[in-house]
C-alpha cells in the first residue's frame, strides 16, 4: 500500500461520528470536512475508512428506470417513485429485503408499507446470522455488552470468525487490546484463542489456535462439553484435534475469571448451520457452572442487529416476517428470502441498502433476473445490473442521521456530518414517499371496487 | 483514489517433494466468506472496477496445490461445483498451509458456484462445498460483464453474449 | 371538546369517593367541575367509573423484552391477530409486541405504566420501544443499584455525589426515578457470583447492599424525587429470604421523607418473590405474614405484589444470577445480558403450573400478601409482568381478590396444589376486596406512590384519564361471579385518555402516541457539574461509547411529560 500523507487541508472536524460499516459501530470517528465534503476520516479502520472515503464514480446520484432496451435511463424522482409504487401496489408476493445499512427511522416506514401490501420483510440476517438466531431460539442467548468484556475478560475466543478481516477494530477497541477496569495491562492480561479451520489473520496473532477440521465445529464443541462435564472422550482425535488438547483447553476455559466467546459466519455457513451454534451456546451455559462466560455473535452490518430488534419490538419476530395473510408470520425455511426466491414465489423484489447481486447464491439471483427489482442504495453495484428501478439514497452516519444497534444491542444515534448530494434523497424520505404513493393507489383501487 | 491494486500474496513456491506429480484437475473444498480487501472494495462502491475483480474474482489456494495444478499467481482457473462454474484467478493464500481447500471471497464470482440450499433454515451453504479446480485460458470477467453473462436479465439473444462489448469499469446508463 | 360521563358509579379513592352515583366531566383533556350545555353526553348509568389504571411495575419496553421476543417466537405466535380497524397486528402472550402492549393495556382501562428497569447505556432502546407503544404513558426507571460510580461512592458514604449523579443521569437517560435490583448481587454476577443478604460485600468494590440502598435512599430524599427508591431486594425467589426483605425495608427507616405527595421512602417491588421462609424448596413456607406485618406497622414502606397467574411466561429481570439459578432449576433456555459498568439481566421461560407445588405455593404467597396488608394505599396490583404472569391477567387477579369462594374452589378442586394452602396462610384468610379497594390498588395507590400530580384521581385539573367498566356494582356479587368481574375489568366499556375515547366496548377505537414521563431536577446544577468532572475520565476510559453518543437525544422522547423537581424542596 502506497504511503499517503495525512490530510491537513480541511475546514472543520466533526467529532464522535459513528462508523457505518460493521457491527462494531465505532462511534469515535472524526470526519475532516472541507467545502461540505468529507476529505478524511480519523480513527476508522481500513473498512470504515474505505466506506467513508467512497468511490464517487459509482455513487448513485439520480433515479433511474430500465427502458424497453434494457438500459437504465435517468428519470425525475416522481417518475421513478410512481413506477416503484405501481410495482409494489400490484405485487402479489413482494419481498422487501435489506435494511441492515439504513436507519431504524427508515424501517418504521418500511414496516408500514409491508403491512399495507402484505410483503415479506427480511434482512441480511437471513444469509448471515439467521442460524445464530435460530440457535438462540433453541437454547438461549447469554450475551454481554462489549464494555463488559473490555473491563473484565481474561480469555477471548473467536470461533468461525476472522475479526482482523471483517471487524478490524474489534480486538483493539473492545476485546483484546484495550485496558479495562479489571485488566489494566490490556493484551497482557488476556489469553486470545481462535478456533477456525483457517489459519486466519486473527489466528496468526492469537495465543492459541485450534484449527479443527472443516465442518468439524459440531464435534469439537461436543467434545469440549464432554470434557467440561467430566466425561471420558473415547476417540483419540475429535475433529482433527487430539483428545489431550481438548481436555487441556476445557480445563483452561473453566479456570478463567471471565471468558468471552465471539462467533461468526464460520459456524452459520457450514453444513450443520444452527446446530453448530446450539452446541457453542450450550457449551457456554456449561461453562457458567464454573465461572463467568458470555458470547456475542459477530454481526456484520452496522444495523443488522437493529433490524432484528426493530422487527421484534414491532411484530414479535426478528426477521423473515411475512405479512401476506394480514398478520405476521415467521417460519424458517418458508418465509425467508433465499427460500422464497429459489421457490420462485416472489414477484416484486425491493432491496434497501443491501446488495443481493453481490451476496446471494446464484440460484437465488436467477429468480431476481426474472422479476422486477427496485433498488434503494447509495452505490452502483452488482444489484444495479439487475435492477429495474433505482432510487439513490443517502449515506447514514455521514450524510444523514439515524439510529442503529451495535452487535451487542447498544443503540447509537449516528449523527450527520455533511449534506447529501443534492439529487439524492434520504432513505427515510424515499420509503415514506413509496408508502404514501402505494396508499394512494390502494385507496383508488378500493374506491373503484366499491362502485 | 484506491488503497490497493492487488492483494498482497507471496511469491511462487515450488513443490517441496520432487516426486509429486502435476495434475489437471484438483478435487477441493470451497469456502467463501468476507475478507478485508473484498469488504473495503465493495463498501467503497468500486464494484465495476478491475480492482473488485482482483479482490473477489480470485481463488486463494495453497501454494502446493497451485504447484500441483501448474499455475502461478494470477493465472486463471475454472472452479466447478454442482451449482455452476466460474473463471477466477488463482493466487497464493496468505493463510496457507491449507491443502485441499480454496477460498473465494464473497462476491458475484463466488455466488455462481455456491449452494443456495438452505436445508430449511434460511441460510444458504456458503462454506464447505465440494469443487474441482482446473486450469483455464479464459479471462476473468469484470463484474458487470459477469452479471450479464450469468443472469442474462436484459440480454435479447443469449447466443450473442460472448461477442458483446464489455460494459467496462464505469456505470452505464443514459443521462437525461 | 367537552364531555360528560353521566350517572356512573364513581370510585375515586384519592377524593374519598367510594361508589357514589355522580357525573364526571372533562374538557380539552382535563377533568373539570362544570361543562357547558354543548357537552357530549356519554351515558354510563350504573356502570363503574374509575380513574384510568396506573401500573407501578412492569417490563414492557427495552433490551430485555426484545431479547425475549427474539428468542421466544413460540410466545410471539401465541398472541397473533390480524390487523383490524385502527389496530395493527398483535403478537405475543407474555412478551407482546409494542403495539399489542399498548392496545391490551388500553382495553383493560389502563393509562399509565412504569417500565421498571432501564439500563442507562441502552436507554435509547427503551425509548424507541416506548415510541412504538401506543395509548399508555410510560414512566421509565433507570437502574442505579449496581452502577460502579454509585458502588464506589456508597462505600465512601458520598451522598452528595450520588445525588448529583442521579440528577444528571435522570436527565441524560430521560428517567423518572431510582430503580435498584439485587444491589451488589448483579455486580457480583459480573464474575458469575451473587451476594446473600444485605450485609454480604460484593467482590472488589467491597460494599454491601445495605450501604447501597441507604445511600441511594438518602440521595433520593436529598433531591426530593417524586418517587421513592424502587427496590428489588437481594435473594429473590430463595426460600428463607424474608429476613433479607424485612432488613432491607428496615435499613432506610430512619431516613426522613422529602417528597410532597408520597408517604413512603422505599417501595418494595414484587413482594411475593421476597416473602419465603424455610431453608430449601423442600421445606419452604410462606413468609408473607412477617413481611405483611412489617408493612402494616411501618408507613415508610409501600409494595407491589408480583402475583403468580399460573401461566407459561417469560421471566426477565436485571437480577442476572437469579435467572441463571432458575435456568439450572428448570433447564429451559437461558438468556443473559450484562451491561458494562451498570447492570446485568437474565431471561428464562417459566411455566407456573397449578399442577406443580412450587407455583401453587407462590400463587398462595402472593394472595396472602394481598389479604394481609391492611392499608390498600400501601399495596399495588402487579404481576411484575411478565415475570409472574402477563399483565392481561390483572382482571383475573381482581376476581380472585374479590372472591374468597373462588379461591377456596381453586384450592379444593385441584386447580392449584396443596402447597397453596398447606405452606401458606391463604386457607385461613377470607377477606374479600371491595370495588373501592380494587380502585385503590390498581390506580390510586400507584399514582400516589409515584407522586403523580396529573393522574390517578378524578380531581378537576387532572388529566381526563378515565376507565368505565360494564358492571353495576350494586347489582353484582363479586364473590359469586368471578368470571363476570374478570370479563368486565378486561374489556373496558370506555377507556379515556387525555379526554380522548381510545376504547369503546372492549375494542380499541383510537390510537394515540404515548408520553414519556421523566424527572428533571433543578437547583443542583453546581453539584452536577462537579460530579461530571469526576465521572468523565472514568467514563472515557471504561465505557465503549462516547459520552455524546451515550445521551438520549431529545427526539427519542417526542411527547415528554417532564416532572420538574426543585432539589431539596
Amino acid at each position: 500500500m502506497a504511503y499517503e500523507p495525512p490530510v491537513t487541508d480541511y475546514d472543520e472536524i466533526v467529532e464522535n461520528g459513528t462508523c457505518a460499516f460493521c457491527g462494531c459501530n465505532c462511534d469515535d470517528l472524526d470526519f475532516l470536512v472541507k467545502d461540505g465534503h468529507v476529505v478524511g476520516v480519523r480513527h476508522a479502520c481500513r473498512l470504515g475508512a474505505s466506506k467513508v472515503m467512497e468511490d464517487m464514480d459509482q455513487r448513485l446520484l439520480v433515479p433511474m428506470i430500465r427502458d424497453e432496451n434494457g438500459e437504465l435511463q435517468e428519470v425525475d424522482w416522481d417518475t421513478a417513485l410512481d413506477k416503484a409504487a405501481e410495482l409494489i401496489a400490484n405485487a402479489v408476493r413482494p419481498i422487501f429485503y435489506g435494511w441492515s445499512e439504513t436507519s431504524i427511522e427508515t424501517m418504521k416506514h418500511g414496516i408500514r408499507l409491508g403491512e399495507l401490501v402484505g410483503a415479506v420483510l427480511d434482512n441480511q440476517a437471513t444469509i448471515c446470522h439467521g442460524p445464530s438466531l435460530q440457535a438462540v431460539q433453541n437454547v438461549g442467548y447469554p450475551v454481554a455488552t462489549l464494555g463488559e468484556i473490555k473491563n473484565r475478560a481474561d480469555m477471548i475466543v473467536y470461533t468461525g470468525s476472522n475479526p482482523m478481516n471483517s471487524h478490524p477494530r474489534h480486538l483493539s477497541r473492545y476485546s483484546t487490546f484495550p485496558r479495562g477496569w479489571f485488566r489494566q495491562r490490556g493484551r497482557f492480561d488476556r489469553t486470545l484463542v481462535t478456533m477456525d479451520p483457517k489459519y486466519s489473520d486473527t489466528a496468526k496473532m492469537s495465543d492459541i489456535w485450534i484449527g479443527f477440521e472443516q465442518n468439524g465445529d459440531y464435534g469439537f464443541y461436543n467434545a469440549i462439553r464432554a470434557a467440561l462435564r467430566g466425561k471420558e472422550i473415547d476417540q483419540d482425535f475429535v475433529s482433527g484435534i487430539p483428545k489431550e488438547d481438548i481436555m487441556e483447553l476445557a480445563e483452561a476455559m473453566k479456570n478463567v475469571q471471565f471468558g468471552a466467546l465471539y462467533f461468526g459466519l464460520g459456524l452459520t455457513h457450514t453444513l450443520s448451520k444452527q446446530r453448530n451454534i446450539d452446541m457453542a451456546i450450550e457449551m457456554l451455559a456449561d461453562l457458567n457452572k464454573y465461572t463467568k462466560w458470555v458470547l456475542t455473535p459477530m454481526r456484520g452490518h452496522f444495523n443488522v442487529n437493529g433490524f432484528n430488534i426493530f422487527m421484534a419490538y414491532e411484530m414479535g419476530f426478528p426477521y423473515g416476517v411475512d405479512f401476506c395473510r394480514g398478520y405476521p408470520r415467521y417460519m424458517n425455511g418458508e418465509t425467508n428470502t433465499i427460500d422464497l426466491l429459489t421457490r420462485k414465489e416472489c414477484d416484486v423484489f425491493m432491496v434497501i441498502a443491501a446488495d443481493p447481486g453481490a451476496h446471494y447464491p446464484g440460484g437465488a439471483v436467477k429468480h431476481l433476473a426474472e422479476i422486477p427489482v427496485i433498488q434503494v442504495d447509495i452505490h452502483w453495484g452488482p444489484s444495479t445490473e439487475i435492477a429495474d428501478v433505482v432510487l439513490p439514497g443517502s449515506f447514514i452516519g455521514v450524510e444523514c442521521a439515524g439510529t442503529s444497534y451495535r452487535m451487542d444491542g447498544v443503540p447509537i444515534h449516528m449523527k450527520k456530518a455533511v449534506d447529501k448530494p443534492e439529487t439524492c434523497r434520504d432513505d427515510e424520505w424515499i420509503i415514506r414517499e413509496l408508502h404514501e404513493r402505494v396508499q394512494k393507489i390502494k385507496a383508488e383501487e378500493a374506491a373503484v371496487a366499491s362502485k | 483514489m484506491t488503497y490497493i491494486e492487488k492483494p498482497v500474496v507471496p511469491k511462487v513456491v515450488k513443490l517441496e517433494e520432487p516426486t509429486a506429480t502435476e495434475r489437471e484437475v484438483l478435487n477441493m473444498m470451497l469456502n467463501t466468506g468476507s475478507d478485508i480487501y473484498q469488504g473495503a472494495c465493495k463498501k467503497r462502491g468500486s464494484t465495476c472496477k478491475d480492482e473488485y475483480r482482483k479482490v473477489c474474482g480470485v481463488a486463494y489456494m495453497d501454494p502446493k496445490d497451485m504447484a500441483r495444478l501448474g499455475v502461478s499467481n494470477w493465472d486463471t482457473v475454472k472452479v466447478t461445483t454442482d451449482w455452476g462454474e466460474v473463471i477466477v484467478s488463482a493466487v497464493h493464500s496468505r493463510d496457507a498451509p491449507h491443502e485441499g481447500t480454496i477460498f473465494i471471497p464473497k462476491g458475484p464470482w463466488a455466488n455462481v458456484i455456491t449452494s443456495h440450499e438452505t436445508y430449511c433454515c434460511c441460510d444458504p451453504t456458503y462454506k464447505g462445498i465440494y469443487c474441482t479446480v482446473e486450469t483455464s485460458d479464459e479471462e476473468v470477467l469484470l463484474m458487470a460483464d459477469l452479471m450479464r453473462a450469468v443472469y442474462k436479465k436484459y440480454v435479447v439473444d443469449e447466443e450473442t453474449i460472448p461477442e458483446l462489448e464489455s460494459l467496462g469499469e464505469m456505470p452505464v446508463y443514459k443521462k437525461k | 371538546m367537552e364531555y360528560i360521563l353521566k350517572n356512573g358509579i364513581v370510585y375515586d379513592p384519592a377524593n374519598n369517593i367510594a361508589g357514589e352515583k355522580k357525573d364526571v366531566m372533562f374538557k380539552d383533556g382535563k377533568i373539570v367541575e362544570q361543562v357547558s350545555s354543548d357537552a357530549k353526553v356519554l351515558d354510563v348509568t350504573d356502570k363503574i367509573v374509575m380513574p384510568a389504571g396506573v401500573d407501578p411495575h412492569a417490563h414492557i419496553a427495552g433490551p430485555k423484552l426484545v431479547v425475549g421476543r427474539i428468542y421466544r417466537p413460540e410466545d410471539s405466535r401465541k398472541g397473533v391477530t390480524s390487523k383490524k380497524g385502527v389496530c395493527r397486528s398483535e403478537s405475543g402472550f407474555s412478551i407482546p409486541s409494542c403495539p399489542a402492549t399498548g392496545y391490551r393495556y388500553s382495553r383493560m382501562g389502563y393509562g399509565t405504566v412504569t417500565e421498571a428497569a432501564v439500563p442507562p447505556l441502552e436507554a435509547k432502546h427503551t425509548h424507541e420501544e416506548i415510541m412504538a407503544i401506543p395509548n399508555v404513558d410510560v414512566t421509565p426507571l433507570p437502574l442505579f443499584g449496581n452502577n460502579w460510580f454509585v458502588l464506589q461512592w456508597a462505600k465512601e458514604g458520598k451522598i452528595d455525589e450520588i445525588a448529583a449523579f442521579v440528577a444528571s443521569w435522570l436527565r441524560i437517560v430521560k428517567g423518572y426515578g431510582i430503580k435498584i435490583v439485587n444491589p451488589c448481587g448483579t455486580e457480583a454476577w459480573g464474575w458469575g457470583g451473587n451476594v446473600h443478604g444485605i450485609d454480604d460485600p460484593v467482590p472488589y468494590f467491597d460494599v454491601t447492599a445495605r450501604e447501597v440502598v441507604r445511600a441511594l435512599a438518602q440521595a433520593n430524599e436529598k433531591l426530593g424525587l417524586p418517587h421513592s427508591i424502587h427496590v428489588h431486594p437481594n435473594d429473590l425467589g430463595h426460600p428463607g429470604n424474608y429476613p433479607t426483605t424485612v432488613n432491607t425495608l428496615d435499613c432506610v427507616k430512619d431516613i426522613a421523607k422529602n417528597g410532597s405527595k408520597r408517604n413512603q421512602t422505599i417501595h418494595l417491588t414484587h413482594a411475593q418473590f421476597h416473602s419465603y421462609a424455610g431453608t430449601s424448596w423442600r421445606d419452604v413456607e410462606s413468609g408473607a405474614k412477617e413481611v405483611a406485618d412489617y408493612i402494616n406497622n411501618n408507613k415508610h414502606v409501600t409494595c407491589d405484589i408480583g402475583q403468580v397467574t399460573l401461566d407459561e411466561t417469560t421471566t426477565m429481570t436485571a437480577d442476572g444470577p437469579m435467572e441463571f439459578d432458575l435456568h439450572e432449576l428448570n433447564g429451559l433456555k437461558w438468556a443473559n445480558k450484562d451491561i458494562e459498568l451498570e447492570t446485568g439481566s437474565g431471561i428464562v421461560p417459566f411455566i407456573y403450573s397449578g399442577k406443580a407445588p412450587v407455583p401453587s405455593f407462590q400463587w398462595g404467597v402472593g394472595l396472602e400478601l394481598f389479604l394481609r396488608i391492611k392499608d390498600p394505599w400501601q399495596v399495588c396490583l402487579t404481576t411484575d409482568h411478565p415475570n409472574a404472569g402477563p399483565f392481561i391477567r390483572y382482571p383475573r387477579i381482581i376476581s380472585w381478590l374479590m372472591s374468597n369462594e373462588r379461591r377456596q374452589e381453586m384450592m379444593d378442586n385441584g386447580e392449584v396444589r396443596v402447597w397453596s394452602y398447606k405452606r401458606t396462610g391463604l386457607g385461613t384468610l377470607d377477606r374479600e376486596y371491595d370495588f373501592n379497594e380494587i380502585a385503590t390498588i390498581t390506580r390510586a395507590s400507584a399514582a400516589k406512590i409515584y407522586g403523580y400530580q396529573d393522574r390517578g384521581e378524578l380531581t378537576p385539573g387532572y388529566n381526563a384519564d378515565i376507565a368505565v367498566y360494564d358492571i353495576n356494582p350494586n347489582d353484582i356479587d363479586p364473590s359469586k361471579e368471578p368470571a363476570a368481574i374478570e370479563h368486565a375489568f378486561g374489556n373496558a366499556m370506555y377507556t379515556i385518555k387525555d379526554g380522548q375515547i381510545l376504547v369503546k366496548d372492549g375494542e380499541v377505537v383510537k390510537v394515540v402516541p404515548s408520553h414519556t414521563i421523566w424527572t428533571d431536577v433543578k437547583g443542583f446544577e453546581e453539584q452536577e457539574k462537579t460530579v461530571m468532572e469526576e465521572v468523565m475520565p472514568t467514563f472515557r476510559r471504561f465505557y465503549t461509547v462516547k459520552f455524546e453518543n451515550y445521551q438520549v437525544q431529545d427526539h427519542f422522547t417526542p411527547n415528554p411529560i417532564v416532572t420538574e423537581v426543585q432539589a431539596g424542596k
